[in-house]
C-alpha cells in the first residue's frame, strides 16, 4: 500500500534573502493511514517548519513531500485543500463570528464562487460540529467560548473540510490541563473511527506520550521515529533531557525534577500513605532508597487515622500530615546549613 | 431561519430609508423650488420654469446620484481593506489611497494635460483622469501590501499609510509649484470637488467604473470570507491568495480611485460604514457586510449632502468636512473597543 504521506530526502528550513538556514536535512520518512504522529522538539528546532511543509505552507529547501504517491505541488491549491487541512497556533479571534459560520468556512474547497453552501454542506457542517460535540454552542460566537472550545471548532473546520489529512500545529498551546488531553483524545478519536491521519506538534510529551501512535522526536543530532513506547525502551526520550533539570522515568513514565539529594531517609510502612510520603520526601529532596540514612520515618495507620514518627539524633517527634513533617523536615535542612556556615 | 428573516428585514428598512434619503436629496438645495415642479421636471423634463429644470435635472439628480456611487464604492473599499489588512482601522483614506489617487490626477493635470491635448469634460480626458487615479491609489496600495509583509503590527502599518498619503500632497504641492497658471486653476478646481461638481458627462465615466468596480468586489466575496482567518489558513482551504489579492486591490483602486478622481478626497466614510455595518447586522459575514456597506454607505453620502446644504441660506459646506464629523466619532468608538478585541 502507497503511505498516505511521504518525505523523500526532504530538507526544510528558512530562506530570509541570500541566507538559508536548514533545519532538518535529508528525511526519508512514510506515513501510514489512520496514524496519530506527535511531533516534539525544543522550540526552534523546526517541528513548525516541518509541519508546514508538508501542509504546503512553505516550500522546502529540498527533496518533495508526496500524498498518496503525489508530490504536493502537483495539486491545484484546491485539490490539496481537500486532501490536507490546517490548523494553525495562532488563536482566531473574530468579533460577530458564529462556530457554525466558521466551521462552514471548512467547506470552501467544494463550494462555487461565491461560497453559497449546499444543504449536504450544511449538513456535513452539522456532522462535524456534533463531532467535536460542540452542538449546543453553534450559534454562539467565537469570542464568547473558551479557548478550548474554540479549538475544538477549529477541528471541526478541518472535518467539515473533510480532508484525510489533519496537520495541527500546536492544538494544546494555549489550553488548561483538561484541556489538552481532551484536544488530544478528540484527535486519537479521530484517527481511529473516521481513519483520519493526523500530524501534530506539541510540548506536552505526556500527553502526545499517552495517545500518540508514534512519535517523531527532533534533537538537533537527529530524527528519531517509533511508538512511544519503543522510543523509551530505546532510553531516546531519557536522552533528550539529560543536559536540562528534567529527569525521564523510564519505569513510570513520569518526568521529574533533578535534584541533588540533600540527605536520605528510611521510610518505613506501606499503602497509599506510604507512597504518597515517598513523593513528599522526594520533592525535599532525600534520597529514600540509601542504605545509610541519617533520618528514620514510619507512616502508621491506626483506626482510620495516620501517624508520622520521624526519628532523627535519637529525637522521636510525630506528625499527623506531611505538611507538618515536611514543615520539619525543611527547618531542619535550613538549620543545619545556617549552623554550618556560621561555623 | 429567524436570524435571515432578520436580516431580509433589515435589508429591507435600509433600502427604504436609501430611497428616501435619496428623494429628499432632490427635494432640498439652496434654491427652493416646490415638490410639485420637482416631480414636474423629473418625469415630464418640464417643471414650468427653465432654471429649475436645468437645477433639478443637471444638478440635484447627477449629485444625488454621485453620492450614492461615491457611498458605495468608498464604503465597500473600506471593508475590503479592513478584511484583507485585517485591520479594523484600514480605509482609503487612513491608508493614503485617496491621496495615490489625487497624485495620479495631479501628475495628469499639471504635467501632461497640454501635451495629451485634454479638454475638461470631454468623455477622454474623463477616462484619462479616472485611469490616472486609478493608477495613483493602486500604486500606493502595493506600497502599503510590501509594507504590510515585512511589518506585521497593525499601527505602525497605519502610520506608514498616513505617512504616504502625506508624501504624495506633498509631490502634489511641488508639482503645483512648478507648473503655469493655466493648468495651476484646472487642478485647484478639480481638488476642491465635490459632489455636486460632477456632471452628466462625469457620470458617464464614474457610473461604469464604480459599476465595474463593485461587480469585481462581488467576486470577491467568498475569498474575503477566508481571509478573515489570515493567509494561512486561507491557503489550507484553497484559497488562491495571489488571485485574491490581486481582485481585491483591483476592486479597492477602481472604487477608491474614480470617487476621488470626480469628488476629490472624501475622508472617513470608507472605515466607519463597514463597522456601522458590523454594529447593525451583528456578523463577520462578508456577503452581508458588503452589501449592507454599499446601502448604508450610500445612505450617509446622501445624509452628508443633506447636512452639508444648511437649509434657509445658501451656504454649501464642502461634504469632507460633513463625512468628517460623522465619521470620526465612529472611529473613535472602534479605538476604545479595540482595547479589548483587536479585529475587524
Amino acid at each position: 500500500m502507497t503511505p498516505i504521506i511521504q518525505t523523500h530526502q526532504l530538507s526544510v528550513g528558512y530562506k530570509s534573502g541570500s541566507q538559508t538556514r536548514t533545519i532538518i536535512t535529508s528525511l526519508d520518512i512514510a506515513v501510514s493511514r489512520g496514524e496519530l504522529i506527535g511531533i516534539i522538539g525544543q522550540n526552534g528546532i523546526g517541528k513548525s517548519t516541518l509541519l508546514r511543509t508538508i501542509a504546503r505552507l512553505q516550500e522546502p529547501l529540498n527533496g518533495k513531500v508526496t500524498i498518496y504517491g503525489q508530490t504536493i505541488d502537483s495539486f491545484s491549491r484546491n485539490e490539496f485543500a481537500q486532501k490536507v487541512s490546517f490548523v494553525s497556533t495562532e488563536i482566531v479571534k473574530l468579533n460577530h463570528c458564529t462556530v457554525r459560520q466558521l466551521v462552514s468556512f471548512g467547506r470552501s474547497p467544494y463550494t462555487n464562487w461565491f461560497g453559497q453552501l449546499s444543504s449536504n454542506d450544511e449538513a456535513l457542517v452539522s456532522e462535524a460540529i456534533e463531532m467535536v460535540g460542540l452542538t449546543s454552542l453553534a450559534g454562539r460566537y467565537i469570542n464568547e467560548i473558551s479557548d478550548g472550545e474554540r479549538q475544538r471548532v477549529m477541528i471541526a473546520r478541518t472535518l467539515a473540510q473533510d480532508t484525510d489529512i489533519i496537520i495541527l500545529d500546536e492544538p494544546t498551546a494555549f489550553l488548561d490541563m483538561p484541556n489538552k488531553y481532551e484536544v488530544i483524545h478528540l484527535l486519537s478519536e479521530l484517527t481511529r473511527k473516521k481513519k483520519k491521519t493526523i500530524l501534530f506538534t506539541s510540548h506536552d510529551l505526556n500527553i502526545a506520550m499517552r495517545e500518540a501512535d508514534r512519535l517523531w522526536l527532533i534533537t538537533p543530532e537527529k530524527f528519531l521515529d517509533g511508538a512511544p513506547e519503543d522510543l523509551v525502551l530505546q532510553h531516546a526520550i531519557s536522552n533528550l533531557f539529560d543536559e536540562t533539570r528534567l529527569k525521564f522515568d523510564s519505569r513510570k513514565g513520569e518526568f521529574s525534577i533533578r535534584r541533588k539529594p540533600i540527605g536520605s531517609c528510611n521510610l518505613i510502612g506501606k499503602g497509599t500513605a506510604h507512597i504518597w510520603t515517598k513523593k513528599a520526601l522526594e520533592r525535599l529532596g532525600y534520597d529514600t532508597e540509601n542504605e545509610t540514612y541519617s533520618i528514620e520515618i514510619t507512616v502508621e495507620e491506626k483506626a482510620g487515622t495516620t501517624r508520622w514518627h520521624l526519628i532523627h539524633e535519637d529525637n522521636t517527634q510525630t506528625f499527623n500530615s506531611i505538611y507538618a513533617l515536611a514543615g520539619c523536615l525543611k527547618e531542619m535542612f535550613t538549620d543545619r546549613n545556617t549552623n554550618s556556615a556560621l561555623g | 431561519m429567524l436570524l435571515v428573516k432578520k436580516n431580509i428585514l433589515i435589508f429591507t428598512v435600509l433600502t427604504l430609508l436609501l430611497l428616501a434619503l435619496f428623494i429628499t436629496d432632490l427635494f432640498f438645495g439652496s434654491v427652493q423650488i416646490p415638490v410639485k415642479n420637482i416631480i414636474q421636471a423629473l418625469f415630464s423634463g418640464n417643471s414650468g420654469k427653465e432654471e429649475w429644470n436645468l437645477i433639478v435635472l443637471n444638478f440635484r439628480l447627477p449629485k444625488a446620484t454621485t453620492a450614492i456611487l461615491a457611498g458605495a464604492a468608498l464604503s465597500v473599499s473600506g471593508l475590503q481593506m479592513q478584511t484583507m489588512f485585517r485591520n479594523p482601522l484600514a480605509g482609503p483614506d487612513i491608508l493614503g489611497i485617496s491621496s495615490g489617487a489625487s497624485l495620479g490626477v495631479a501628475f495628469i493635470l499639471l504635467g501632461f494635460s497640454s501635451m495629451l491635448g485634454l479638454q475638461t469634460g470631454d468623455a477622454m480626458s474623463n477616462w484619462i483622469i479616472v485611469l490616472a487615479a486609478w493608477f495613483g491609489a493602486g500604486s500606493v496600495l502595493l506600497l502599503i501590501f510590501a509594507v504590510s509583509l515585512r511589518v506585521n503590527d497593525i499601527m505602525t502599518i497605519l502610520i506608514l499609510g498616513i505617512l504616504f498619503g502625506s508624501v504624495s500632497t506633498a509631490i502634489v504641492s511641488v508639482l503645483q509649484y512648478f507648473c503655469n497658471e493655466v493648468l495651476l486653476k484646472s487642478f485647484l478646481v478639480w481638488s476642491m470637488g465635490s459632489l455636486g461638481n460632477v456632471s452628466g458627462s462625469h457620470l458617464l465615466v464614474l457610473l461604469p467604473s464604480v459599476g465595474f468596480g463593485l461587480l469585481l468586489s462581488l467576486l470577491t466575496i467568498k475569498m474575503l470570507n477566508l481571509m478573515l482567518l489570515g493567509e494561512n489558513y486561507a491557503k489550507s482551504m484553497g484559497l488562491n491568495v495571489n488571485i485574491t489579492r490581486f481582485l481585491i486591490f483591483l476592486s479597492t483602486s477602481i472604487l477608491a480611485g474614480s470617487i476621488t478622481a470626480f469628488c476629490g478626497p472624501i475622508g472617513f466614510i470608507g472605515i466607519a460604514v463597514p463597522h456601522i455595518c458590523r454594529m447593525i447586522f451583528k456578523t463577520s459575514d462578508q456577503k452581508t457586510l458588503l452589501f449592507a456597506s454599499i446601502i448604508v454607505g450610500a445612505s450617509i453620502m446622501l445624509l452628508s449632502d443633506l447636512l452639508s446644504q444648511i437649509p434657509g441660506n445658501g451656504i454649501v459646506l464642502p461634504i469632507n468636512t460633513v463625512t468628517a464629523l460623522l465619521g470620526i466619532p465612529v472611529i473613535i468608538w472602534i479605538i476604545f473597543k479595540n482595547q479589548r478585541v483587536a479585529s475587524v
